[in-house]
């Protein structure tokens, strides 16, 4: 059947001018008892399916299983994503949050349900198919136009050319054809092959070049698409910025802002200065620093700084800085520790002390901390010895507590200010500290209430033991190192 | 066309009229209500269940009633408003019960009188201890009461009251007058006024949501509300316009002029509005829920706590996932005794979602065996005069069930879908 | 025979009881072909020419806006503290409403079965899938890092070990906004198929025939294939009515979930639901008129079919209007300090401007549609529905930036200022839009022409039927 299979027939159609002539004709087909029978309409023909006998479509049942996948795609991956392979707690929501994925969930199932509706139908009515015998009749364009098709396949049963000819002519068709099987050759046009072989050929060459790309290894630098984006272009403290007006890279405070629990409203608090002394004894002094206080929070407008030059001389501190003659320390500073003392003060005090002061003062405040001892190992040249906190003129006569706390805020010669690691608080909280420790260096046993003494006794002649203890057990092992070394 | 069959019956036929195996229940079932509704407050008032306890009972009952009520108002409204021909065989059913809101208006006066004996027994912010008992600050309670009054509360409410009732008693009244004269221009002028009626609707409904229903819990709030309470009594409507008219149709007050296409877009409209219903109480939890603000999520926290947290789970799987799969099928909507049974069903949960809106507030749980009997008797009792009340009134008017001069009954008979 | 209906051209008076027709004068099936088809087969005219020159060149600017942002950084938007969402957002949110009415018009109009929804839908289908390019530009590119979006793809990355986190309402957008294109491309593509097959039939040159063939998949127009064909598309749209829901609800949420004092409200989902397909339809009309008039199709769509669109804007711009009311109102009654002011900032902070434009725009232009004049003068119809885009622009606007620009924080308010890359990007996505809009307008059908011959099918039914 090689060379009749060319022309084979396919079924015979005949052309109809109005729904109403083609309805007719599909039921007096149906009744004739043809099966293999379709139209071809330009737009869906209410009431055909009962006319040509068509069964309804599993098409719904395609769409809810796909739905229904989807739905269940939706929770498992995002239970599973979010809830059990990676974990991770966002605005205190349980890993597993039903209300927040049904959005996902719902999307997916209408998503594939749409697929399964629309894909279903592609494949329940075999399409794409190009090729298809109809097209080769001109008369047949019409069919998407404004004419009715009424066709019967040759696979019918009671098929026969003439017959079913004459009978859809008798029903009133018109152009009454034979389909036969298109035998024109399938002529893609060359340029269309030339295009599509130079698109596939272009569309391997990204994959290629990137699976090159994987598996060898290159000694060029990497390729910077976004060369800001890798190496950030980030600002120093101090750097010029172009992208604010006033040039600076780092940005001040908002005008009329404090932040968050720094707000000093208690100005002699958080200078260690007596306001009120000293607007009563210098005014315009006084004027001038809290206007540098208030204009500027975030700047240090500190005591050391507005008052350099009758402050710095004034301090009297290590015996290699002499009093300059001639200047007084004249501020009014507090003379005691605004907080109310209490052992928790004076542990907080402690505290800060030994992180931030006892490095270079020492523990015991002598001025030997273990940056001291370290310079003097190395014989630093340029370093000063911090001063020992335990003189004369560092006791609250001479040295009040607000000056005191002051220097610890702004700092003093090579001491830095601590104002930015400490709070003010806790200043104030090591100005009682250091306060105690000098108190404990001068102290006799009758500072002690009565009750503590004896139990200072006890503990010292422990101690003292203890030593002696420690000393006989030195000289022994010594006594066995050399003898050890002499054999 | 098959349909075409059907003509419409003259006006002067006394086919549609309610027949005498349905009139004859209006009074007995008015009366055992009334009787039913008594009971139960007095067993409320003077067996313990509390005053706030009987009289949020009383509430819920009431707005379970109302809302079926104004569900089919809007129902008719929007028919007009959308020139609307397949419903117009069911039409009527729908104005038969939007036409008990002023009768309903009466059943409101309980409450108001509640209101105005003051002491918050109903509405919490009544309580002039409130504030204190609470924690509010004096200043926002001082503008919350300029609105939660007594006084400013009963002018709104006869304003709701009373627009409700006009509109509904415009349209039942143009509508029957149709029936005997037949004139266009009286569809017209129904269409004609529903664009305004419809927006004028959508406005009260949403303020007497927000008065009635919302303001039980007088610190919560939720924009979202009155479209709830909108979703929640569209729904109703459509599921009784269709239990009601397979109702009259099994009895004979309507033979064929409703078919298996009315009750399968009835029963899409059903479907649609359970989901819709969802989308909307789903929205509001969600959105209260994920942004978790003290103010708001109380309202939720007390639904999720004790046996509320039962009403909600219920909620959830039997007023949205199972109606929501029952319907899916066109196979079922195309079932008038299905579409009617899930109907029915859908009634019996949009009780439990008024109940689940109301009652918590009340604060003693589901009550104790008195609250609950309290409860059941009277929204049985509730629910028995209305319907007494909506038959009544249908037969001693001779209302017809059938719109039957309306000039697109004849496209209604002939509706099919696709 | 003849199949054409004496009438005239006025279908706006509508009897009670009869149905006034929906296709318009001598027209016949072949008529219908014939007008539509003549689009795409004619030689563009002068008039689509320069439009397309200008909005390919608008088009080309917001391609070249956006190469200057990847290349540079998102710095050159007006986006700073504390407005970080600006402009990018109130156009993403903007367009895709605008993508709302065609699906609504092919899926509930369908649904509801509102036959004049089928001179229209096609036009409003393609307008939807434009306008949600244009909608997903903007998110795509305000991630900052453009060329890595597709992280927010669940996929197992050996990079990043790790999968994206679905309790964000950002991610649901992408879920919805990518179904949302995805199921309306399906459902315009799906619609196009028989009209496609039309085109290649007529076909008179080779290339056209193939490529037309090739779009229109060997349609045949067999009544199987109908039968099926129509299932899939009542299927799709039963889908697509609570997707387009759906869509704007969870575009809401981005805002909703949050606890933004005038963002976090519950009537956030039906209200921006109501608002995208308000600003849709008025979409629909400024494009359809003009291209109504130009092309002849006065019969397709007909005024009817305008009037009813002007309807929908009516019902939608009332509702919107109610929600405005509704929030002002609980912002009150709620007594939260932060939500007062927030509303109290809107109508009288520094953007009162933008609020009052809205509220006029939005609110009291569409209800010039209270007169039956002003919906069927074409014209008319076209300034209104421009001002309602207008104003549902500003209505973005106003959420977006009235509500960051001052939030909890006074010390951290700002004010928005737009540099001239958010105007090109805001110009030229307009410019994209009309041109995908007139490229469709030149090589496909622009109207459905299977069921517009339907409903005339069915309009010739009744008329015989009446005799």
């Amino acid at each position: 059947m090689s060379d009749t299979q060319a022309n084979q027939v396919h079924g015979t159609y005949a052309e109809f001018d109005s729904v109403d002539t083609l309805l007719a004709a599909c039921r007096r087909v149906r009744d004739a008892g043809y099966t293999q029978t379709d139209a071809y309409t330009p737009f869906p023909v209410h009431g055909i399916d009962k006319a040509l006998g068509i069964k309804p479509t599993h098409l719904p049942w395609i769409s809810l299983a796909c739905g229904l996948t989807g739905v269940t795609i939706g929770l498992v991956m995002q239970c599973w994503m979010n809830g059990i392979d990676y974990k991770y707690i966002i605005s205190g929501k349980p890993f597993i949050s039903l209300p927040a994925f049904m959005p996902v969930s719902f999307e997916l199932t209408i998503l594939l349900a749409s697929f399964g509706a629309f894909f279903g139908m592609l494949a329940l009515n075999g399409l794409p198919r190009f090729n298809n015998p109809l097209f080769s009749k001109p008369r047949f364009d019409r069919a998407t136009d404004d004419k009715f098709f009424l066709y019967i396949d040759a696979k019918d049963s009671r098929y026969d050319a003439s017959g079913v000819a004459q009978f859809l002519t008798d029903l009133g068709g018109q152009h009454v054809d034979q389909v036969v099987e298109d035998d024109t050759r399938l002529t893609i046009p060359k340029p269309i092959w030339v295009i599509v072989g130079v698109l596939m050929f272009v569309a391997c060459v990204p994959p290629l070049v990137l699976a090159r790309m994987r598996v060898t290894t290159s000694g060029s630098p990497r390729f910077h698409v976004f060369f800001d984006m890798d190496f950030s272009p980030a600002k120093g403290a101090q750097e010029i910025s172009t992208l604010f007006a006033d040039g600076r890279s780092m940005r001040p405070d908002v005008p009329g802002t404090v932040a968050s629990g720094q707000f000093e409203e208690d100005i002699d608090y958080y200078t260690g200065i007596d306001f009120e002394e000293l607007a009563r004894r210098d005014s315009s002094r006084a004027t001038r620093l809290v206007r540098a206080l208030r204009d500027e929070p975030d700047q240090t407008p500190e005591v050391s700084e507005a008052d350099a030059p009758s402050e710095a001389p004034a301090i009297v501190d290590a015996p290699s800085t002499p009093v300059a003659p001639g200047t007084v320390d004249d501020t009014p500073w507090l003379p005691g520790n605004p907080l109310p003392l209490s052992s928790a003060v004076l542990n907080r005090g402690r505290e800060k002390f030994e992180i931030y002061c006892a490095v270079c003062h020492g523990n015991d405040g002598r001025g030997n901390g273990l940056v001291n001892r370290r310079a003097q190992r190395i014989l630093a040249t340029a370093w000063v010895q911090p001063s020992s906190l335990h003189q004369e003129t560092l006791y609250a006569e001479q040295y009040p507590d607000g000056k005191l706390f002051s220097t610890i805020t702004n700092g003093i010669r090579k001491m830095a200010g601590y104002r930015a690691q400490l709070t003010a608080q806790d200043r104030w909280a090591v100005v009682a500290y250091v306060r105690a420790l000098q108190a404990s260096q001068n102290a006799t046993l009758e500072d002690l209430p009565a009750d503590k003494r004896n139990e200072l006794r006890k503990e010292q002649a422990e101690v003292l033991q203890q030593l002696a203890e420690q000393a006989e057990e030195e000289r022994r092992r010594a006594e066995a190192t050399s003898a050890t070394v002499a054999q | 066309m098959a349909a075409h069959a059907a003509h419409p019956k003259p006006a002067d036929d006394p086919t549609f009229q309610l027949p005498a195996s349905i009139s004859g229940l209006a009074s007995p079932l008015g009366l055992s209500g009334l009787m039913l509704l008594v009971v139960g407050v007095l067993i409320g008032l003077f067996a313990g269940a509390g005053g706030r306890f009987t009289m949020s009972a009383y509430l819920t009952a009431f707005t379970y009633v109302l809302s079926i009520s104004l569900g089919s108002l809007f129902f008719v409204l929007i028919q007009h408003l959308c020139r609307a021909g397949w419903s117009v065989v069911v039409r009527r059913v729908a104005e038969m019960m939007m036409i008990a809101i002023p009768a309903l208006a009466i059943l409101f006066l309980p409450i108001l009188l509640t209101v105005w004996m003051g002491g918050g027994t109903l509405f919490a912010w009544g309580d002039p201890n409130f504030a204190a008992d609470h924690g509010v600050p004096l200043v926002t309670w001082a503008e919350k009461t300029r609105y939660l009054n007594g006084t400013w509360f009963t002018v709104r409410s006869i304003i709701y009251l009373i627009a409700w009732s006009a509109i509904a008693i415009f349209y039942f009244s143009l509508s029957r007058r149709q029936d005997e004269t037949g004139e266009v221009t009286l569809t017209e002028r129904m269409q004609a006024r529903s664009g305004p009626a419809v927006i004028a609707f959508s406005l009260i409904t949403t303020f007497a949501a927000f008065d009635w229903l919302m303001s039980l819990a007088p610190m919560w709030f939720s924009t979202m509300f009155g479209v709830y309470i909108f979703a929640g009594s569209v729904l109703a409507a459509h599921c009784a316009i269709a239990a009601f008219v397979f109702w009259l149709q099994s009895r004979g007050a309507i033979r064929e002029e409703v078919t298996i296409e009315h009750y399968h877009d009835l029963g899409k409209l059903m479907f649609g509005f359970v989901f819709f219903w969802t989308y909307i109480s789903f929205s509001q939890y969600m959105l209260i829920w994920y942004a978790n603000i003290p103010e708001e999520t109380e309202w939720f926290y007390t639904r999720q706590r004790g046996p509320w947290a039962t009403v909600s789970i219920m909620l959830v799987f039997f007023h949205w996932m199972l109606p929501f799969l029952g319907l899916m099928s066109r196979h079922v909507r195309r079932r008038p005794a299905l579409v009617c049974f899930w109907a029915v069903y859908i009634l019996v949960m949009h009780f439990i979602d008024i109940y689940w809106i109301v009652m918590p507030e009340a604060g003693s749980g589901l009550g104790s065996l008195v609250g609950i009997i309290t409860s059941v008797l009277m929204t049985v009792g509730m629910v028995s005069l209305y319907l007494g009340g909506v038959l009544w009134f249908a037969s001693a008017n001779q209302v017809r069930v059938l719109a039957v001069r309306d000039p697109r009954l004849p496209e209604s008979l002939a509706f099919e879908n696709l | 025979m003849s199949l054409a209906i004496p009438q005239g051209l006025d279908n706006t008076v509508e009897r009670p009881g009869e149905r006034a027709p929906l296709v318009l004068g001598e027209t016949t099936y072949h008529t219908i072909t014939e007008t539509v088809s003549q689009i795409a087969e004619r030689p563009p005219s002068i008039a689509w020419l320069v439009g397309f020159l200008i909005s390919a060149t608008l088009a080309s600017a917001f391609g070249l806006s956006i190469l200057y942002l990847l290349y540079t950084g998102v710095g050159v938007w007006g986006n700073r503290s504390p407005v970080f969402w600006g402009w990018p957002i109130v156009n993403f949110v903007f367009w895709v409403g605008i993508g709302h009415a065609g699906t609504l018009i092919s899926a509930i109009l369908f649904l509801f079965r509102q036959d004049w929804r089928t001179s229209i839908n096609r036009a409003a289908e393609a307008m939807t899938i434009f306008a949600v390019i244009c909608a997903a530009t903007f998110p795509g590119i305000h991630v900052g890092r453009a060329w890595l979006a597709f992280w927010l793809a669940p996929y197992p990355s050996l990079n990043l070990w790790m999968w994206p986190q679905f309790r964000s309402p950002l991610l649901w957008d992408v879920f919805a906004v990518s179904t949302y294109g995805t199921v309306s491309l399906l459902f315009w593509y799906m619609g196009m198929v028989p009209d496609l097959a039309t085109f290649r039939d007529r076909s008179k040159n080779k290339w056209r025939r193939m490529a037309y063939g090739l779009l229109a998949l060997g349609w045949t127009g067999s009544s199987r294939h109908w039968m099926r064909y129509e299932k899939a598309y009542a299927l799709l749209a039963a889908f697509a009515a609570p997707l387009v829901l759906s869509v704007h609800t969870i575009v809401s949420f981005d805002f909703a979930v949050s606890q933004v004092p005038g963002w976090h409200t519950t009537i956030f989902p039906p209200y921006f639901v109501a608002g995208a397909i308000f600003s849709g339809f008025a979409m629909v009309l400024t494009l359809m008129i003009p291209c109504r008039s130009i092309y002849g199709l006065e019969k397709l769509i007909t005024v009817r079919h305008l009037e009813n669109m002007c309807k929908i804007i009516l019902a939608t711009g009332s509702i919107v209007g109610l929600a405005y009311g509704t929030e002002f109102f609980i912002a009150w009654y709620g007594q939260v300090g932060e939500e007062k002011f927030a509303f109290i900032n809107r109508a009288f902070g520094p953007y009162w401007w933008a609020y009052w434009t809205m509220v006029t725009c939005n609110v009291v232009s569409p209800q010039l549609f209270w007169f039956k004049k002003n919906r069927t003068i074409p014209w008319r119809i076209v300034v209104i529905s421009i001002f309602v885009n207008i104003g549902m622009w500003f209505e973005r606007f106003v959420i977006v930036i009235s509500s960051l620009s001052r939030d909890y924080l006074p010390s951290a308010w700002g004010y928005f200022t737009p540099t001239w890359i958010d105007w090109t990007m805001l110009v030229g996505s307009f410019g994209l839009f009309f041109t995908l809009f007139l490229l469709f307008c030149r090589f496909m059908p622009v109207i459905n022409m299977a069921e517009v011959k339907a409903t005339l099918a069915g309009q010739l039914h009744h008329h015989h039927g009446d005799h």
